[in-house]
């Protein structure tokens, strides 16, 4: 247990909390609106495929990253018409997109490269140093000397945090998360805010699933999400759908899984799979503690229909 | 309740009931097979291998069918909750937690054969509901969202399987657990690869027809779905039916994966029963949540699987386009679904129908 | 009534599903068998494109044998896939034969996908890793007529097979560690070499022990201890990011020679060392690639330790075609040429070259840690 064990423990957590912060701010925004999304996992997963294909072809990480963006967008948007327009169940259409985007992924991936078998590497985003920041002993190098993606991240949960609780404009999308037929009533426009909430949660998705293949690993392999979509939905609820929160529980999810490797490496003997539990009783704990109540955005799940009764 | 509606009405969305998943199915074949155009494959050609590797034989109707066992169970647990208006999206956990009792008593009781497998086909069966339970409760008491938990649950079960087949049951060098006696597993049936459990699941799937349409508890349990309110008013006794629910489709995917486990793989391992829940929810939702509709879809989902395996492996054709032909149906069913239950659309379909008897 | 009627309904159903089934049996099993026919060649015209334009030319007068692969992890991984499908694409090419392969496939599917080129009249099926045992005795059992190469299979694998059609292809797990572990003894400054694990076969095991002990024993006679790291699994040999963190944590227990046998995540391991010698500003960190000669794929590449799976491969295509074929664990030793030392980085300064030169020279001549 000494100092460079605890500071690279404290750093391996950063590094795997930023694509669950991303996803999970993408889950936020669309609970936000009402819209519960599960199908982060496939957003993330075709993110990170053309994330991974426009870097690779560019050179350039964020295009790459703008390209997994965009392609976020695309897809979510079916989500977004079945679920607003149709009414569809949403956790269901939400892991219909959870078995399409995936199989797209690994076609597309399939296609571009065909049955060859050369390991295929693309240049990783550089890190940038904040000058004076990173001087601050200890925590400075830790936070503060990592790739724009890591920053992009923390200002957006800031500014996350000051949309929701001090804008106008926020505390109305609040509203259709909570009330939409009461928000329709003052003239708020209920399903525009819905889009606006699955393109932010598209394009946020296909960021995140983007950083795993620009920022963090060379390569793309299927299945490399790896399950992040759903902890990223559980980080929402255990953050009790506060921006700050959000990233506390992405925080310590990320800290879990670090922390599971080092015991790995130092074979404690406990079956690692208790750890990777963890983010998924914490929620279920959380939810049996908290009660119905505070259980997040009231009308989320439930399908808008401007004309009923 | 639904007889008093127009006739006309419901004759129409019963027609529209089998064809919009009968046109998702088609759709998506269509997409299907211009992606392989594009590819330069012949889609004939691989949609031959496709039926082949389904039905083309004895042997492989008889691996079609043994695949469309776990996910007929699976799919029947979600039929039966959601009918009684809960969204039980734990079949997976559900379906592990029983083939994780049945696999510990299968190969830990010192007797073999018959009741061995009477015993881990009860004991997975009651673990599942067990687990179900736990959703179930939060719900009646902490009001809580079923839907989220019996997914976080899941992971759990997954997770816990991988506990035993990787430290605490595990056999030899490879991460899996030692295989069930061979006594104690399900025989395959007229020399096919499918075995008595695909019988269990279709024996389920006329048990759980006739409990909800031909019994007065299986009427109040749907009335309890159609309308929580309603139902509440008439003085059903809501929070019963819907642990009842909860505990009965538990007890259904909890048999499934024991069932699975006797008949098909044999030991825990690696991936085993993944993505079955969801896959459950989905034949469910296709098969308009009426449990004979849900085995057929089942059994067609099932086909495309095997069939896509012999179709890769003849033409080349990646299996990940099987892949994407199944997310389409689901694509398709699910919105088509939906929009044929909008008000709008009922409305518009009343007017045509009416116009057309007047 | 409508009770009967509705049971009677999928009562007919079924058994019209099953009647259907047989009835249709007879002429749909001709239809396979014609079906086989015509794969064989459209077969060969893909393979012929996507692999090696050679092989159609050669394919098309000795007809048609062939030969599919069934992996878990990724042909593209940069490692143990990639190179058992070279091994196979090489060895095809030279006997003839039409290559299919299915990689990234479920511990769950290995027997399913098996089946499938069983059916479609493949000849032999390549398995390469001892974790598909099960499932090719499996389907063994059931394909008498088909052959089936178990890469890093028991020595009592192919006598577990009731109808004798599996053979064991065995390189000598501990020979590969102790290639590899003599360049880690030689070249760690730290004291500390790691080894990381896909999942805990007994090859895999082998691996690790031939590594230690390799290691410890070079370390000694060059004046350092050389302990290595417990061994970790990944369980998955498709995650590259665990590479990347476990990696990352045993470089921070001091690990400064790295070996593994789990497919992509060594790229991931290689991919953090690789950022960690960046940081540091020159190349102290290293790492050691098997089972192909990988030197120059990444900077901390030092050696590869080189298995010829292709001519394991040809064995058995050679014993299809003879008509010979199973029930034999076909070894891989360095006194046979299967097992051999890759190209050496210039990181090694010249004297260990030469000192790495003479224990391969040792393990050759058996008197190797004598």
């Amino acid at each position: 247990m000494d100092w460079t064990f605890v500071s690279n423990l404290i750093l391996a957590s950063v590094r795997m909390a930023t694509p669950l912060i991303f996803l999970a701010l993408a889950e936020l925004y669309s609970q936000r609106a009402g819209l519960v999304h599960i199908g982060l996992e496939g957003l993330a997963s075709i993110g990170s495929l053309v994330g991974f294909l426009v870097c690779l072809i560019t050179g350039d990480p964020f295009l790459g990253v703008l390209a997994g963006a965009v392609v976020g967008i695309a897809v979510n948007m079916i989500y977004a018409f079945a679920t607003i327009h149709l009414c569809a169940e949403q956790i269901v259409y939400g892991m219909a997109i959870n078995i399409f985007a995936p199989a797209l992924a690994a076609f597309i991936y399939r296609v571009y490269f065909g049955a060859g078998s050369e390991l295929v590497q693309v240049k990783l985003m550089s890190t940038v140093a904040i000058p004076g920041l990173k001087d601050i002993p200890f925590i400075g190098p830790l936070l503060f000397d990592q790739t724009p993606m890591v920053y992009l991240a923390y200002a957006l949960v800031i500014f996350t945090a000051i949309y929701f609780n001090k804008t106008k404009s926020g505390l109305n999308y609040k509203a259709v998360g909570e009330h939409p037929k009461a928000a329709a009533t003052l003239g708020i426009p209920v399903i525009g805010i819905k889009y606006l909430a699955s393109v932010i949660c598209g394009a946020l998705a296909g960021i995140g699933g983007a950083y795993l293949t620009t920022c963090y690993s060379t390569t793309y392999v299927d299945g490399n999400v790896a399950g992040r979509g759903f902890i990223a939905l559980a980080a929402v609820i255990f953050g009790r759908w506060s921006a700050g929160g959000v990233v506390l529980a992405c925080l310590f999810f990320g800290f879990c899984d670090a922390l599971q490797i080092r015991l790995q490496v130092g074979s404690s003997g406990i079956p690692y799979q208790f750890f990777q539990m963890i983010p998924y009783v914490a929620t279920v704990v959380v939810l049996a503690l908290i009660g119905a109540k505070k259980a997040g955005p009231k009308a989320v799940g439930k399908p808008y229909r401007k004309e009923e009764r | 309740m639904e007889r008093t509606k127009a006739r006309g009405g419901i004759r129409g969305t019963k027609l529209l009931n089998v064809a919009v998943p009968v046109v998702s199915v088609l759709l998506a074949f269509v997409l299907g097979c211009l992606i392989m155009v594009i590819l330069g494959k012949n889609p004939f050609e691989a949609l031959q291998y496709l039926w082949v590797g389904a039905f083309g034989s004895l042997a492989n109707l008889g691996i079609t069918l043994n695949k469309a066992t776990p996910l007929i169970f699976t799919g029947l647990c979600a039929c039966f909750a959601y009918r009684c208006g809960v969204f039980n999206l734990g079949g997976e956990g559900q379906f592990l937690m029983g083939s994780i009792v049945c696999c510990v008593i299968a190969t830990k009781v010192p007797f073999t054969g018959l009741p061995a497998i009477l015993l881990c086909l009860v004991a997975g069966a009651v673990a599942g509901g067990l687990w179900a339970l736990i959703p179930g409760l939060l719900k009646i008491f902490r009001g809580q969202n079923e839907m989220i938990i019996s997914i976080m649950l899941n992971y759990v079960a997954t997770l816990f399987m991988g506990v035993i087949y990787t430290a605490w049951m595990r056999d030899g060098s490879v991460p899996q657990t030692v295989a069930v006696p061979k006594e104690t597993q399900l025989t395959r049936l007229f020399g096919m690869r499918f075995t008595a459990a695909f019988i269990i699941a279709v024996v389920v799937g006329l048990l759980i027809y006739y409990f909800l349409f031909y019994t007065s508890k299986g009427f109040q349990l749907r009335a309890v779905g159609y309308n929580m309110t309603a139902a509440q008013f008439n003085g059903f006794a809501v929070k019963r039916y819907i642990l009842m629910s909860f505990l009965i489709s538990g007890i259904i995917a909890g048999l499934g994966g024991s069932a699975e486990l006797l008949g098909t793989q044999y030991r825990l391992i690696n991936n085993f029963g993944n993505g079955y829940g969801f896959d459950g929810v989905s034949m469910a939702l296709i098969g308009q949540l009426h449990p004979l509709a849900t085995v057929v879809v089942a059994i067609f989902f099932a086909a495309l699987r095997t069939g896509s395996t012999t179709m890769q492996a003849a033409t080349g054709v990646p299996t990940s386009v099987s892949d994407i032909i199944q997310a389409l149906v689901i694509v398709f069913a699910v919105a088509g679904l939906a929009m044929v239950k909008l008000p709008q659309f009922q409305a518009a379909i009343q007017k045509r129908t009416t116009k057309k008897e007047g | 009534m409508k009770k009967i009627l509705a049971l009677l309904l999928v009562l007919t159903m079924i058994f019209g599903l099953v009647a259907c089934a047989s009835t249709d049996t007879t002429s749909q099993n001709t239809d396979t068998a014609d079906t086989a026919e015509t794969t064989g060649d459209s077969t060969a015209e893909t393979t012929g494109d996507e692999t090696a334009d050679d092989t159609t030319d050669e394919a098309a007068p000795t007809g048609d044998f062939k030969v599919a692969m069934i992996c878990d992890s990724s042909i593209s991984d940069g490692g143990w896939g990639m190179s058992c499908y070279n091994a196979m694409v090489d060895a095809a090419a030279e006997h003839g034969w039409t290559t299919e392969v299915s990689d990234s496939i479920d511990q769950s599917a290995y027997y399913d996908s098996i089946i499938a080129y069983c059916q479609l009249g493949f000849d032999l099926i390549y398995a390469p890793g001892n974790q598909y045992t099960d499932a090719v005795l499996q389907a063994a059992e059931e394909y008498p007529d088909v052959c089936f190469a178990l890469l890093n299979g028991g020595e009592d694998t192919p006598g577990q097979a009731v109808n004798g059609n599996v053979t064991s292809l065995l390189p000598d797990a501990t020979q590969v560690g102790w290639i590899a572990g003599a360049l880690a003894g030689l070249m760690t400054e730290t004291g500390t070499i790691a080894f990381i694990g896909g999942m805990e076969l007994d090859t895999t095991k082998g691996k690790y022990e031939g590594y230690k002990e390799a290691a410890a024993y070079v370390g000694e006679q060059n004046g350092k201890t050389v302990t290595t790291l417990d061994c970790v699994y990944t369980n998955s040999f498709s995650a590259s990011d665990k590479g990347i963190e476990f990696a990352n944590a045993m470089m921070d227990n001091g690990a400064d020679v790295f070996f593994g046998d789990a497919s992509a995540v060594d790229s991931g391991a290689r991919q953090a060392i690789d950022e960690r010698n960046a940081t540091n500003g020159s190349v102290t960190i290293y790492d050691i690639a098997q089972p192909s000669d990988l030197l120059g794929q990444n900077e901390c590449i030092i050696g590869s330790q080189v298995t010829d799976n292709a001519s394991l491969v040809g064995l058995c295509m050679t014993a299809v075609e003879d008509g010979t074929f199973g029930g034999e664990v076909i070894y891989g030793t360095m006194q046979n040429g299967a097992l051999s030392a890759g190209a050496v980085s210039d990181l090694v300064p010249a004297e260990k070259q030469d000192l790495y030169q003479q224990y391969i020279q040792q393990m050759i001549d058996g008197t190797f840690m004598q």
